[in-house]
């Protein structure tokens, strides 16, 4: 029922071979003969997308004809008869033998630019000619409110993350690997150079590496990944001040501990390049009454390729202890996993000071069973045998290690999203790019691994209050002092937006009133040794 | 001049992908043809010219639409536009106005473009952005066929669209389930957005509640020449010329551009403070040569006290939302679902977290070397 004044082609717009030809049926679906646009089919127009630029181009002949006579054209209009404005192509021809002065000489015309005519967003390579200069728009003239649309698509990538990752605690994996292109699809349209476009874009990957390769795809392991690890690590370090305030914040509470004692022993569960070492050894080394006969134990995974890479960390640090006269021996274990390492290995000497430093390695030991006798337990006993001054404790603020895939999903998540909010601040690259692929694995552990596979078993710290306390250890307040030199170190790493908050004698630094990090210290409830002098 | 002209051919292809290109300046091309310089303007051709499809009772990608008369004096048609629920896959007459089967259903009266003068409710590229309002919004969209200009000058085309307002506010089978009333947003693209606006006007102390004014590129104008219209003459597919053109066909003859139809922020307006006008949202391209009239008119509600929200698409030549082949489309588009309402909450996050996450920023200072170094010694030692 044509109720329109429409005189031909009310029907035939899209098949385009005759010129005029009514019908009451339903258009006919655009035809999807050899690579005709699809777009302008729908909007009437056939054309096939390799005579894009020719249509183009013969466009821009009529419209420069036509700018030299305006007038002239709108009377031939009315004049001529013209067929079939469907194919494009044919009608821009037929106006142009019509209306358009043969071209003078080719020169005149500018070449198109180089691109293939495809349906995809706007990005093309600038013109050949560069002589003609024209008014620039420079990236800075931002009236823009594009961020307020940004949150929006960003908003609708959260959900369709946490819809996807509810398919896969259903077991629902169709239904998830086509949010995951659904999701890649949306990304196309979000920034991901930061914010909530870059994070979702890591959390799709592990998404999908989970969905595509199954659990047990670990990235996350000893070997080979070691050497790569620590750089990432370094670079971590560097680019945001989480692991610059664990080491310092543990480093006050084992100089603290360490007071009056001649001979001491720090066990550092994850040597990784001694970062933490140097200001200690100096802190001793300023020790009003000198500095106690330091040793060190480093564990780490074994190098892959031969060197001691341990043991060239220990004589960097036995150097810099020489240069500031601190009396330094150094020992190093080499030990795929935590668990495997064994008391005897440290030899610790009775009459030391004892200082095990973890930083964010006991979530490790928890094991995928938590009936059995998990690592921690055994690990944490023998700590405890030791008789250790102080145990400090640094762990991610997090509760990535909950039985329900979706709650872990949700909480890393919105883990990640603040630190990677807070890592803007870092303007340095390389640190920056590879603390965030540091990171990037930490969320592909978390979410694409299960079992033993999985190591980043995050706990907040109420469940390791609870642990440690039941395993015989209490806690040791950090005090003020400790508090007033954190928030002085982020004043010098400068960049708002970073918290340090005391809470019932534990540490933690935040993003914006997100803790991120919490730092704790601990004794073995068990006698506390004398501190005796030792001899030597 | 051929120049100018090379220079300008250059740049809008550079910011548009190219179908979209061919698109645009066919249509500058076809319209060229049209306008006469008398004033006149060869309506047959623009017929003949003009892309058309039909309404279509079978669901086509679950919408389905069919054409109304509304008004037998002005031969008044609009077509409305449906979502196809599952059980019924092909309608019949009498289920094509069967009663809206949601809580709240929001009604959204289209005003096509074509400053006045060109297109329909039946062309081609508004029955695609038609569509797929109903799909993105969840909404019954009333695409208005109004009279138009030349041959009909205002306020004719705003009166179709106030007969059109009174007209969906009235159908029972168009109110919500929710408070049985028909939730009703106007909008437009280019003269559509400038008739939108015109209507809620209207509709103001009618009783007729409208709940928001989407405006794309809207139309409107002034006897000043702005800063953007003189910068972008002629560079993005869009001359003053034919601007001006367009304002003597539609304006009322003898009137100048600062009638209020054109710009209706400026001395002969009507002031908009303590009235109860809907919330806006206003779409502005950032290679529309008349964005300096758009952003007043957004200037002028904020003034007045009225809600707007302003998309500003940069790198946005007229005609963006039309093919869905770049990121301003889908952004409008998003804005567009979000402003009437309709983001599905999958309730497993707290939406505030994520805002915060978003909104959270920081001012970097630089970091200083000298001070790294320092804060490794920086300990106190117990005394």
């Amino acid at each position: 029922m044509p109720l329109y004044d429409s005189a031909s082609s009310s029907a035939g717009s899209c098949s385009g071979s005759s010129s005029s030809s009514s019908s009451s049926k339903p258009p006919p679906p655009p035809p999807l003969q050899q690579d005709i646009d699809g777009l302008l089919a729908v909007a009437g127009y056939k054309i096939r997308s390799s005579e894009l630029r020719q249509v183009a181009q013969r466009l821009e002949r009529l419209e420069t004809a036509m700018g030299n006579s305006p007038a002239d054209f709108s009377q031939l209009a009315s004049d001529a008869i013209l067929y079939n404005p469907s194919d494009l192509a044919a009608w821009v021809d037929s106006l142009l033998s019509e209306f358009a002065q043969p071209p003078t000489c080719s020169s005149e015309f500018i070449p198109g630019p180089v691109n293939n005519g495809s349906t995809t967003a706007e990005s093309h390579t600038p013109p050949v000619q560069q002589n003609i200069t024209y008014e620039q728009r420079t990236l800075d003239n931002q009236l823009t409110v594009v961020t307020a649309t940004e949150e929006d698509s960003g908003i609708r990538l959260v959900h369709m993350l946490m819809t996807c990752a509810e398919c896969v605690q259903r077991g629902d994996f169709s239904l998830a690997s086509s949010l995951i292109n659904d999701m890649q699809g949306l990304l196309a349209r979000v920034n991901t150079v930061c914010g909530i476009g870059k994070v979702a874009g890591h959390f799709i990957d592990a998404l999908s590496r989970r969905i595509f390769r199954g659990i047990g795809g670990g990235s996350v392991g000893g070997g080979g990944y070691a050497f790569e690890s620590e750089i990432l690590y370094h670079h971590f370090y560097e680019a945001c001040p989480y692991l610059k305030f664990a080491h310092f914040t543990a480093n006050q509470a084992i100089l603290e501990a360490f007071d009056g004692h001649d001979c001491v022993h720090v066990v550092d569960f994850n040597l990784m390049h001694g970062l933490q070492w140097p200001a200690l050894i100096q802190a001793l080394a300023l020790r009003p009454g000198g500095p106690p006969l330091l040793r060190l134990t480093g564990i780490g995974p074994p190098s892959p390729d031969g060197r001691d890479s341990l043991r060239e960390i220990g004589l960097r640090l036995a150097e810099l202890a020489r240069s500031v006269n601190v009396r330094f021996a150094f020992r190093g274990v080499a030990a795929s996993r935590l668990e495997d390492v064994k008391p005897w290995m440290l030899q610790v000497n009775p009459k030391e000071a004892v200082a095990v430093n973890s930083i964010m390695q006991l979530h490790r030991l928890l094991g995928p069973d938590p009936i059995r006798n998990s690592p921690i337990e055994t690990v944490l006993n023998w700590i405890k045998d030791l008789n250790p001054k102080i145990l400090t404790v640094v762990e991610q603020e997090a509760n990535h290690n909950q039985p329900s895939f979706l709650d872990r999903f949700t909480e890393a998540l919105y883990y990640y999203s603040t630190m990677f909010d807070s890592l803007e601040a870092c303007r340095v690259q390389p640190e920056k790019a590879l603390a965030e692929i540091y990171i990037q694995k930490e969320i592909g552990n978390v979410v694409s691994c299960e079992g033993s596979a999985r190591v980043e078993r995050h706990e907040p710290l109420a469940k390791w209050r609870r642990r440690l306390s039941g395993a015989g250890f209490r806690p040791l307040a950090l005090g003020s002092n400790a508090f007033k030199q954190a928030s002085m170190l982020l004043t010098l790493f400068s960049a708002e937006g970073y918290s340090v908050e005391e809470t019932e004698g534990c540490l933690t630094l935040g993003w914006h009133s997100r803790p991120l990090i919490a730092a704790s210290a601990w004794q073995a409830v068990a006698e506390a040794g004398s501190s005796a002098a030792c001899v030597g | 001049m051929a120049r100018s002209n090379e220079v300008n051919l250059n740049e809008c292809k550079m910011v548009v992908p190219l179908n979209t290109w061919v698109l645009i300046s066919n249509f500058k091309l076809a319209y060229n043809l049209l306008r006469r310089p008398d004033g006149t303007f060869n309506r047959h051709l623009a017929e003949f010219l003009d892309r058309k499809v039909p309404a279509n009772a079978n669901p086509v990608d679950g919408v389905f639409s069919f054409d109304v008369l509304i008004d037998r004096g002005t031969s008044l048609l609009c077509r409305i536009y449906r979502p196809a629920t599952a059980e019924e896959p092909q309608p019949n007459v009498a289920e094509l106005e069967k009663p809206v089967a949601a809580e709240v259903v929001p009604v959204i009266i289209f005003f096509h473009g074509g400053s006045f003068a060109h297109s329909s409710a039946n062309s081609a590229i508004y029955d695609t952005l038609c569509r797929r309002l109903v799909g993105l919004c969840k909404a019954v969209v009333v695409s208005v066929n109004y009279r138009r200009a030349p041959e009909n000058r205002y306020p004719c085309a705003y009166d179709d669209g106030w007969t059109a307002l009174k007209w969906v506010n009235s159908r029972p089978w168009l109110q919500s389930q929710k408070d049985s009333k028909v939730h009703i947003y106007l909008a437009g693209d280019s003269s559509g957005g400038n008739i939108a606006h015109h209507v809620a006007l209207r509709a103001i102390d009618s009783g007729i509640d409208v709940l928001g004014n989407i405006l794309l590129n809207p139309m409107f104008g002034g006897q000043e020449r702005t800063e953007s219209e003189q910068r972008l003459d002629g560079k993005y597919f869009v001359t003053l010329r034919d601007r001006d053109w367009y304002w003597r066909a539609y304006l009322p003859e003898g009137e100048d551009r600062d009638h209020h139809a054109c710009n209706p922020f400026g001395p002969n307006g009507r002031s908009l403070e303590g009235i109860n006008f809907p919330k806006s949202l206003v779409v502005v391209a950032g290679f529309d040569l008349i964005q300096d009239w758009q952003l007043a008119y957004v200037d002028g509600l904020k003034k007045a006290g009225q809600e707007v929200k302003l998309l500003y698409m940069e790198q946005a030549t007229i005609g963006f939302y039309l093919l869905p082949n770049n990121n301003h489309f889908h952004t409008v588009m998003d804005e567009i679902s979000k402003f009437v309402g309709v983001l599905v909450h999958e309730a497993h996050v707290p939406v505030a977290f994520v805002i915060s996450v978003l909104l959270s920023r920081v001012r970097v200072i630089e970091r200083n070397n000298e001070i790294r170094e320092a804060f490794c010694f920086l300990f106190e030692t117990t005394e």
